[in-house]
């Protein structure tokens, strides 16, 4: 049989292919072999299912690619910190500059359902004002759209994936979650402690993608805390359980365990297909009518700097030089307090509290833009890391610490950090099992990043010493990486346009967190699946167009929300609509 | 040299035991955790020199002394099998070498300090002078074998270590018991979530004093590498 053929289809013939413990794919894949197809994703994560599901729907000859494995969630996946490492990319990439990021299990995905599978599933929107930070502080740049458009892609992802919350969300735009908000932990509980003796407001319950009623053929959450290890259960969501099975029910394929290693361009300027490694090292040609790149804010630019080609020697769609700059990644400090009284960490989801009360600039401080307070819950090794970096624990003071787990809580500095055009994705000399050059990334904080960090983390430390911590201590760290390929008006200063069309190539789209061109201090999570069906809605109302012309149609056509999977959308999921409209 | 009391499970959950529970685990998670604990793999990464040097730095790193012979936790042979495997973490800062010249480098480092300090190989030093000479890892102040110390950053070195250490002990079950952590929990569940309960089959915790043996120097907390703000490095692990 042809290898590409083998793998998830026999298995799924054997015994039928679990999405969670209830949900099972039990019709065959569609495959496509080496014929033409409308579109090609590569990486098939939270933006890449987004768009296979509403391609697919729409009827498009939609096909996947998918660098890991196509998740068999109850062979696969394991209550098990050590045991999950291969939810992450862990091949090499370098990182440097000043404030180097630690990137592997701290920051991307790999396998279907990307990043999705080991998310925390916080899912708060960006506020209004965080799509003119320019205009609004003088800091970073405006992005091409306003809140308003995004919204209702907002109100519709909130429904697909579902997410958790309070009725009544205050911040930013005021708006509620279709389903009811979790119980606390011992974390939210200290949160809420902390939060209400200081006057801060707080979010309790919510917004998290996670199930809190049973949904379809996905059971609620049982408060096991493996979250970041992925949700065997089936109640946290990922494009994998959410997405992907509508996508193939219309027709799409997934093709798991091939990394695409450059992208083919014609003299006409117009993108051919993709070639790519199976799983056996084996390289081979894809045709493909257009390509829209998925693969992550390190692996997108990475790409696109790998298929550089004549014409485009600096790499495809990079005439702007902006491919691989304006990295983002949000200050995420950890906050680790200790407590007389147990609060044993580790049960319910890490995500479950949280506030945006420091989200919007202040004048009274002495820099641009915000923060948000989060509830995190690492598990024995990573606190055993935390304790490392926090106190300078090792040897005996490390077993002592360690004996303490029980006691301690932790909370999550979200801050943002501007975009700077030093901060970048590049090549780096080394090269991965493919031959590919692997991807250095270079991050250092400016003068405002580091204000925001130092008034942030202190706040946060009070907010944990008012909870009745008795010690608090803190690390420093990065999470969610976005940008690199940022969208924007001016082709001279962006990659893409404000559908994710690049600049240059008019068949060739960037549709994943990369294309962010500022990230607020919400995680990015929903709003890159937002934009992700926005770019879809786009895609479906240019029909044939992007095959056969170069013609920029800019005119933004209405949300589709029948395209939805089914049971997600118009089912009786009660709403309240905000009053900022 | 005093030692702390030997016990078959150190820690205050007397008695509590994860594994007791496994017939609550899917089939997947047992598997992964049972073969963990069985995990009897050959040396194949560290040479023979090297072992018994990273052998005793790693007592250090995470000393267990404390525990019965039988309840120890195999470190060496699951760090040697990651090095074998080059299973890494994703990335390597830019002024490191990859893990493999970084340890061993550090070992030769290690011994060469110990020769040039103390005039005697690190595995024959007394277990006060080994812990005092890997403490100025962890200072970044180290005092000899300055030529490997330029071509790789200590602290940098010192972290692996310890991470590597804790990646290990805090992955057995031995050592979730020690500490309280409930472990797996799929499809069972947990129900008590407040004010630090314990689930039935969870274990009420009964705290006592211990020190450490008073021939070690690691059982008080400064940062790695001291206050120095260039030697900042971001947390591992993934969180939110
Ligand atoms: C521990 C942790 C917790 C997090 N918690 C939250 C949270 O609570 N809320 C939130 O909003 N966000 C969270 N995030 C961030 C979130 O996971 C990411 O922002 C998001 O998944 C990025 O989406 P993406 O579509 O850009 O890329 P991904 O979801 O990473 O998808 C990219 C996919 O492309 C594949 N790929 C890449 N290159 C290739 C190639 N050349 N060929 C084939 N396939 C390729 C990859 O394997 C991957 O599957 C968390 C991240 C981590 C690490
Ligand atoms: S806590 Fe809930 S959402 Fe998280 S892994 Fe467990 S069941 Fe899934």
């Amino acid at each position: 049989m042809n290898p590409l053929l083998s793998g998830l289809f026999n298995q799924r013939n054997q015994n039928g292919h679990a999405l969670g413990p209830i949900q099972k794919i039990d019709v065959p894949m569609r495959r496509y072999g080496e014929e033409e197809v409308d579109y090609v994703v590569v990486g098939v994560g939270s933006a890449g299912g987004v768009l296979l599901q509403r391609l697919s729907r729409a009827g498009f000859r939609v096909l996947g690619m998918e660098a890991g494995p196509f998740w068999n969630t109850e062979r696969d996946w394991v209550s098990d910190e050590a045991g999950s490492h291969n939810l992450y990319w862990e091949d090499l990439r370098i990182t440097g500059g000043e404030h180097p990021l630690a990137l592997g299990a701290n920051n991307s995905g790999r396998g279907v359902g990307g990043g999705s599978v080991h998310w925390a599933a916080f899912a708060p929107r960006l506020h209004p004002s965080d799509f003119r930070i320019y205009s609004q502080d003088g800091v970073g740049v405006d992005w091409p759209i306003s809140y308003q458009e995004l919204k209702p892609y907002y109100e519709q992802l909130e429904m697909e994936m579902p997410v958790a919350g309070p009725a009544w969300y205050p911040w930013g735009d005021p708006h509620g979650y279709p389903y009811g908000p979790h119980p606390m932990g011992g974390v939210g509980n200290a949160l809420i402690k902390g939060c209400t003796a200081l006057g801060i407001g707080v979010s309790i319950g919510g917004p998290v993608a996670i199930l809190s009623g049973s949904h379809g053929d996905r059971q609620h959450c049982i408060y096991r805390g493996f979250c970041i290890q992925a949700c065997k259960v089936g109640a946290k969501a990922s494009t994998l359980i959410t997405h992907v099975p509508d996508a193939l029910e219309n027709g799409a394929e997934i093709r798991d365990n091939c990394m695409v290693g450059r992208i083919h361009l014609n003299r006409e300027n117009r993108v051919t297909g993709v070639s790519y490694f199976d799983a056996q090292g084996n390289e081979h040609f894809q045709k493909a009518k257009a390509v829209i790149v998925s693969g992550y804010a390190i692996e997108s630019p990475r790409l696109l700097l790998n298929s550089a080609c004549p014409g485009h020697e600096n790499g495809l769609a990079n005439s702007s030089d902006a491919v691989g700059r304006y990295l983002m990644a949000q200050a995420g400090n950890v906050i680790l307090g200790r407590f007389e009284q147990l609060v044993r960490m580790y049960k319910a989801p890490p995500a479950h509290c949280m506030t945006e009360d420091f989200y919007e600039t202040d004048p009274k401080r002495d820099f641009a833009r915000g923060f948000a307070i989060q509830t995190v819950a690492p598990l024995p090794i990573a606190f055993a890391k935390q304790m490392m970096m926090a106190k300078g624990a090792w040897g005996w003071g490390l077993r002592r610490v360690m004996m303490d787990y029980n006691h301690w809580a932790s909370f999550g500095l979200l801050g943002e950090i501007l975009p700077w055009p030093e901060n970048r994705v590049q090549l780096a000399a080394e090269k991965d099992r493919f031959g590919l050059p692997v991807a250095k990334v270079t991050f250092t904080l400016r003068d405002n990043d580091k204000k925001l960090i130092e008034f942030g983390k202190k706040k946060v430390m009070d907010v944990m010493s008012a909870a009745g911590a008795e010690e608090v201590v803190q690390e420093s760290r990065y999470a969610h990486l976005v940008g690199a390929c940022r969208m924007g008006s001016d082709p001279r200063t962006s990659v893409v346009d404000k559908f994710c069309r690049t600049h240059d190539i008019a068949n060739l789209f960037v549709c994943d967190g990369s294309v962010l061109p500022t990230q607020g201090s919400a995680n990015p999570g929903l709003t890159i699946q937002a934009l992700a069906a926005r770019t879809a809605d786009y895609l479906i109302s240019q029909g044939d167009a992007v095959f056969n012309s170069g013609r920029r149609d800019m005119t933004a056509p209405p949300i589709r929300r029948e395209l939805a999977p089914p049971g997600t959308y118009g089912r009786g999921i009660p709403r309240l609509t905000s009053s900022s409209q | 040299m005093t030692q702390p009391e030997k016990r078959k499970q150190p820690g205050y959950y007397p008695g509590f035991s994860t594994l007791s529970q496994q017939h609550s685990w899917d089939e997947a998670t047992r598997r992964t955790v049972l073969q963990r604990m069985t995990h009897t793999r050959e040396i194949r990464f560290f040479t023979s020199q090297e072992i018994p040097i990273i052998t005793a730095v790693f007592d250090h790193v995470l000393p267990q002394s404390d525990r019965d012979p039988q309840y120890r936790i195999p470190i060496v042979p699951m760090v040697d099998e990651r090095l074998y495997t080059n299973r890494i973490d994703g990335y390597r800062y830019e002024e490191m070498p990859p893990d493999q010249e970084a340890y061993r480098l550090g070992i030769a480092a290690i011994d060469e300090m110990a020769r040039s300090i103390h005039d005697a190989p690190f595995v024959e030093l007394a277990p006060l002078r080994q812990d005092e000479l890997l403490r100025t890892l962890h200072d970044a102040k180290p005092q000899a074998a300055h030529s490997t110390w330029e071509r790789m950053p200590v602290h940098r070195f010192w972290m692996l270590l310890v991470q590597d250490a804790a990646q290990v002990y805090y992955a057995h079950p031995y050592a979730w018991d020690e500490i309280g952590f409930g472990g797996p929990a799929y499809p069972r569940a947990y129900m008590r979530l407040e004010r630090g309960e314990a689930e039935p089959w969870e274990v009420k915790e009964q705290r006592y004093e211990w020190q450490a043996p008073a021939d070690s120097v690691s059982d008080r907390y400064e940062l790695v590498g001291g206050h120095d703000e260039h030697r900042a490095t971001p947390g591992q692990g993934g969180t939110h």
